[in-house]
Parts: C-alpha cells; sequence; structure tokens
C-alpha cells in the first residue's frame, strides 16, 4: 500500500510516517499543500492522511483537486477541530473518515487500513492472516476454514490487532477504539482484560496459534511469529 | 416605591404644607386688613358722631343708622383715650346678634362731655373672609389635584425611556445576537445613559467573543501537541527494553493526556453550545435511543451488578442526534458512577418527561450548583463538566432539568417543554 501523509507539524508527520511504514507499505510525507498537490499529480497513491489545517491552506484544496482529476485514493482527514461542520464537509466532498486529533497510532493505522479495504472492496472484501481469514462484508471470522463466532467487540479488537500487527498496542489506545469516549478509561481496563481472554480462548479453540501476547504494564502485542 | 410616587409624596406633603401656612397667613393677614378698614369706617363715624353732638344742643340719642349703632353715655371723664374693640353687636331688624367692631371716645360739645360707643356689624367682613378662604381652599384642592395628576401622568411618561432601558438590560444576554438598541430620548439623562449602556454593552460582547474565541483556538491549538504526545509515547513503547515500571508510568502519562483531551473537548462543546453552533437537528426517538444507551452502557453496568429498570414510552424529539448522544451518554455515566455495589438504574421516559434514578450515597452538593462548572464530588472521578453539558444541551432544546436527593437516590429529570 503507498501513502501519502499531507501533516506540517514535524513531530506528528515522522512518527506517522515511521509507524506506517512497515509491512510492505510505502509511506510518503509533505509538510504543505503546494508539494502536496505537486506529489499527487506525479504519483499514484493508495491512501492520502490529510491534515486540514496546512500552513499555505486549506486542506479541503486537496479532496478538491482529487475530485476533479478523478482519483482513486482513499482519504483520511486528520483535524484538531472536531466541528461538525468540518466533518461534514470533509465526507461530502470525498474524504473517506475523518480523525481527530489527538489520535493513537494504531487507531490511525486501522482507520487508514479501513478505508483503503472500503475502496478495494470489489477486489478485496477478504482479509487473510495465516489460518484467520475475516470477512468484512459479512462481518464473520474463519479460522481454518471453520467459522468462529466473535461479540462486536471480539471483532472490533481482533481488525484492530491484525492492522497493527507486530506492534505494543496500549491498554488506553484499545479503550479509546472500542469505547471511543464514552466513558472514563481506567473503567475499561478489566473489560478489555476480559474481551481479550475471551478472544484468545476462541481462536485458540478453533485452532489458531496464540497471538496475542500481554505486554506487562502497557497493553497487548498481536505476534506473527 | 417607585422614583414617581416618592416624587409626588414629597411634592404633595410641601405643597400642603406650603399652601396650608399660606392660607393662614393669609386669613390673619385679611382678618388684619378688614378690621384696619372697620376701624377707619369707625373713625369717620366717630366724627359723623362729633358733628352730631356739636350740632344738637339737646341731649344726644342714641341712634341706630344702617350699620353703627351710637350709643352715648355723659361722663366727667376729662381724657379718655380712644379704643378699638371686638365686641357682640345687636342687629334689630334681622333681630340677631352678630359679631362687631366697636370705637369709644370722649366726645366734648362746650363743657358736655359723652362717652360714645359706635358698633358696627363685622358680618360683612366675616362674609368676605368665608368667600376667600372658599376660594383659597377651592384652589388648593385644585393645585393639588393637577399636581397629582401630573406626576401621575406626565411624570411616568417623562420615565417611559428610563422603563425600556431597564427591559432591555433584564433582557441583555452577553452571548447573544441582539444589541442594546441605546434609543435617544427628549430627556438628556436618558440619552447619555443609553449611550453609556451601549458602549459597556458593546464592550463587555466584544470582550466575551473575543474571549471565546481565543478559548475555541486555545482548545484546538492545544490538541495538535497533544497528538504529538501521544504519537511519541506510541513510538515509545515499541521499545523493547522498557521495563514494566516503566511502561506502567506511560500508562498513566496516557491517561492524563486522554483527561486532557476530553477537558478540552468538553469546554469546546460548550463553547458551540453557548454559541448555538450546532443545529443539525433531527426527529429523534428518544425511547430507541435510551434503549440503544442500555444496550452500550450494559457491560459497565454489570460490573457493578447493577440492575437497570426502565419504563419507556415512544417519545420523539426534534433535536442534534450528536448533542442527544453526549446528553443520554452522560446521564447514564453518572447514573452508573455514582451508584452502589448492587444498586439500582430506574429510567422513566413518558411524553412529558425523562427520568434517572439511581441508588446511591449523598453527595453534599447542593442541587442548584451540581450543574456547575467543575462541581463534583470528593471521590468523583469525571471531569465535573457532564452535568454541566447537560445542563446547556436542555437549555438548548428548552428541556427543564432537575436534581434532587431523595430516598437514598438521585433524580435527575429532564422535563421536556409543553406542546403549544
Amino acid at each position: 500500500m503507498k501513502i501519502l501523509v499531507i501533516e506540517d507539524e514535524p513531530g506528528l508527520r515522522e512518527n506517522i510516517t515511521t509507524y506506517l511504514n512497515t509491512d510492505g507499505n510505502i509511506c510518503e510525507s509533505c509538510a504543505d499543500l503546494e508539494t502536496a498537490l505537486v506529489r499527487l499529480t506525479d504519483h499514484q497513491y493508495d491512501c492520502v492522511l490529510l491534515d486540514i489545517g496546512l500552513p499555505d491552506g486549506d486542506g479541503f484544496t486537496v479532496l478538491d483537486h482529487l475530485k476533479v482529476d478523478r482519483k482513486m485514493e482513499a482519504v483520511l482527514i486528520i483535524s484538531a477541530r472536531n466541528s461538525l461542520d468540518d466533518r461534514l464537509k470533509g465526507l461530502n466532498i470525498g474524504a473517506d473518515d475523518y480523525l481527530t486529533k489527538p489520535f493513537h497510532l494504531a487507531e490511525l493505522k486501522a482507520r487508514l487500513m479501513a478505508v483503503f479495504r472500503r475502496k478495494t472492496l470489489n477486489t478485496n472484501s477478504k482479509l487473510v492472516f495465516n489460518e484467520i481469514v475475516i470477512d468484512v462484508l459479512a462481518r464473520s471470522v474463519e479460522v481454518n476454514a471453520e467459522s468462529v463466532i466473535l461479540t462486536k467487540k471480539e471483532y472490533d479488537m481482533l481488525l484492530y490487532f491484525l492492522a497493527n500487527k507486530g506492534r505494543v498496542i496500549s491498554k488506553n489506545a484499545i479503550a479509546e477504539h472500542l469505547w471511543r469516549d464514552e466513558m472514563d478509561m481506567q473503567d475499561n481496563f478489566d473489560f478489555i482484560y476480559t474481551h481479550i481472554k475471551n478472544l484468545r480462548r476462541k481462536l485458540m479453540d478453533a485452532g489458531a496459534p496464540d497471538y496475542l501476547r500481554s505486554v506487562y504494564g502497557i497493553g497487548y502485542k498481536f505476534v506473527a511469529p | 416605591m417607585k422614583l414617581s410616587a416618592h416624587y409626588t409624596k414629597a411634592s404633595l406633603l410641601i405643597s400642603v404644607a406650603v399652601l396650608f401656612a399660606g392660607a393662614v397667613i393669609y386669613f390673619f393677614a385679611i382678618n388684619y386688613i378688614a378690621t384696619n378698614q372697620l376701624d377707619r369706617n369707625l373713625s369717620q363715624a366717630l366724627s359723623e358722631a362729633e358733628e352730631y353732638v356739636r350740632t344738637t344742643p339737646a341731649e344726644p340719642q342714641q341712634y341706630d343708622l344702617d350699620q353703627d349703632h351710637a350709643v352715648f353715655l355723659k361722663t366727667d371723664r376729662q381724657a379718655f383715650k380712644r379704643r378699638y374693640f371686638d365686641t357682640v353687636y345687636h342687629n334689630f331688624r334681622e333681630n340677631r346678634t352678630e359679631a362687631g367692631r366697636a370705637v369709644e371716645d370722649l366726645i366734648k360739645a362746650g363743657n358736655r362731655r359723652y362717652k360714645v360707643i359706635i358698633t358696627v356689624s363685622r358680618e360683612s367682613t366675616r362674609s368676605l373672609v368665608e368667600i376667600i378662604s372658599l376660594i383659597t381652599v377651592v384652589l388648593i384642592a385644585g393645585l393639588l389635584l393637577v399636581l397629582f395628576i401630573t406626576n401621575k401622568y406626565i411624570l411616568n411618561g417623562l420615565w417611559r425611556p428610563f422603563y425600556s432601558t431597564l427591559r432591555e438590560i433584564k433582557t441583555f444576554d452577553v452571548a447573544g445576537k441582539a444589541q442594546f438598541s441605546a434609543k435617544s430620548s427628549k430627556v438628556e439623562e436618558f440619552t447619555e445613559l443609553n449611550s453609556a449602556i451601549y458602549e459597556m454593552s458593546a464592550r463587555v460582547k466584544a470582550e466575551y467573543s473575543d474571549l471565546k474565541a481565543f478559548t475555541e483556538t486555545a482548545s484546538h491549538e492545544l490538541m495538535t501537541p497533544l497528538a504529538v504526545a501521544i504519537t511519541k509515547l506510541d513510538t515509545l513503547i515499541q521499545d523493547e527494553t522498557l521495563r514494566p515500571d516503566q511502561l506502567t508510568q506511560i500508562t498513566d502519562i496516557y491517561a492524563s493526556i486522554n483527561k486532557s483531551t476530553r477537558l478540552n473537548q468538553a469546554l469546546l462543546l460548550l463553547i458551540k453550545l453557548d454559541n448555538e453552533l450546532i443545529r443539525d437537528d433531527e426527529s429523534i426517538n428518544l425511547k430507541a435511543a435510551v434503549l440503544e444507551k442500555i444496550m452500550q452502557f450494559h457491560e459497565l453496568a454489570q460490573s457493578k451488578h447493577l440492575v437497570i429498570v426502565s419504563r419507556l414510552a415512544d417519545k420523539e424529539i426534534v433535536a442534534s442526534k450528536y448533542l442527544i448522544d453526549i446528553l443520554l451518554n452522560n446521564l447514564f455515566s453518572n447514573a452508573i458512577r455514582h451508584n452502589l455495589q448492587f444498586g439500582n438504574i430506574d429510567i422513566d421516559l413518558n411524553a412529558n418527561q425523562l427520568v434517572f434514578k439511581n441508588t446511591g450515597s449523598p453527595v453534599n452538593l447542593i442541587a442548584e450548583q451540581i450543574f456547575k462548572r467543575f462541581q463534583k464530588g470528593k471521590d468523583s472521578q469525571g471531569l465535573g463538566l457532564g452535568l454541566t453539558l447537560v445542563k446547556n444541551i436542555c437549555r438548548q432544546y428548552r428541556f427543564d432539568i432537575n436534581y434532587r436527593f431523595a430516598d437514598d437516590n438521585h433524580i435527575v429529570s429532564i422535563t421536556f417543554p409543553k406542546i403549544s
């Protein structure tokens, strides 16, 4: 997957680029609107990560540009503003999802994978990882061709882990992903443990190896052997 | 008491006092003038009597003329001081006794000496005084009436601009769009007052909107550094050499950042609510929304072994889905967080009200203060903004919200506006 990150804050840009530059993904980045438009004209990307507030203009210009050129990039907007107007405006003119700052890198990766999957649904509605096969349209999971029934939270968690395999994911990031900001995080850490325990048991019962490793003090890691 | 009433009272009291004093002085003055006049008439009559005595060789007879009544008494006294005095006058024609004025003096005619007393009736003077007094009283009454009416109507009219200014000040809303009208008035003071208030309100509004814009910008600006902090931590925890105790510290940092973020988001939302910027109203079935939330909070409620009992009737409201979501989230998480182990949550929804009732220990918070920003119980882990958000959302949709603690239950009730 080829990704372009358009973000003016250097700290954020570097971390995002480094985090995304794995699993055979190629991640490029730029810091302003002008460079972004040049890059988008010259190259073909699968996904564009777009910060709305850029020093030399409004990020929505990028969306207009992509629309005019009938480009097929999946666009994920990141913005400090969670204003409803911005959200609607972005999604109406061609963005695929919207992520409000601040966010966890794991969340960003999961969302990016999700928008990319949605864009390529026709050719690619199945997510395969070793013996695990996920049908994202039917929201069903098979391990070794055998159906595994997961709850909604377990399913969300599995997708989240697969998008971030090989990475340590903090409990805080998992809690925010599963519950958004509905509740206090501290309340949720116990639930995460329960859900992970159930998910691990269901996968192992179906014959998958133990992918989920607990990282003491911080969270979990989906280990790809 | 209104200013005009104060003024009317004072002016009436002063007028009555002055007029009364005036009337007394007037009365005595007229009396004095009338008596003087009578006395002059009496001296005239006295000279006539002297003339009569001198020209009449015989004993002077008592006579009773038209108005004066003279009595002559022979006397031996050589000198006699002329004296005027009040007396009684007997009117023979009318055959009644009237107040009179008399003069006595000594008349010498050759070697005859008479003491003469001439009496005149004061009746005419008295009626004159009466008529004048009556006119005065009528005038006083008329004057007072006119004063009263003027004060009541004209003064009230004069004060009208003041009351319209007062009304505007009472309805002044620092966050509202309506400007103070600063009407000019015929009365210079009011014009001045209005322009002073206009300037003040404009200044206040400008400062307020500056402050809001500043808060909004500051909150947004804060999001990027928070994002940098989180992504740096996300990168940091990939380091396999970190010890568990270091990772635990990082978890705490995450929690702090999360709290700052949510605080910031809540403040931003409050600003938006204050400005009524969220205007994506749609028809919402509140029953369905509550049922969905019960499902969503099921897990959390179960961890405290809470029993949720709901009696829900269909209720359609027109509101922003986003705001109603926040409203219900806060109500649910409060009902769970401030609950006891094995407690209850009762949710009642009917056409008029949505009531959340949950068991819990009493909080030492006053019902009026519970909706204020950053008011929270000692043990609360929350932000202290949840109920403020709830209240402001209710205010946007004209819902009436109330909190009370009764029978070991926290009760939050939201009353929907009557459909007119």
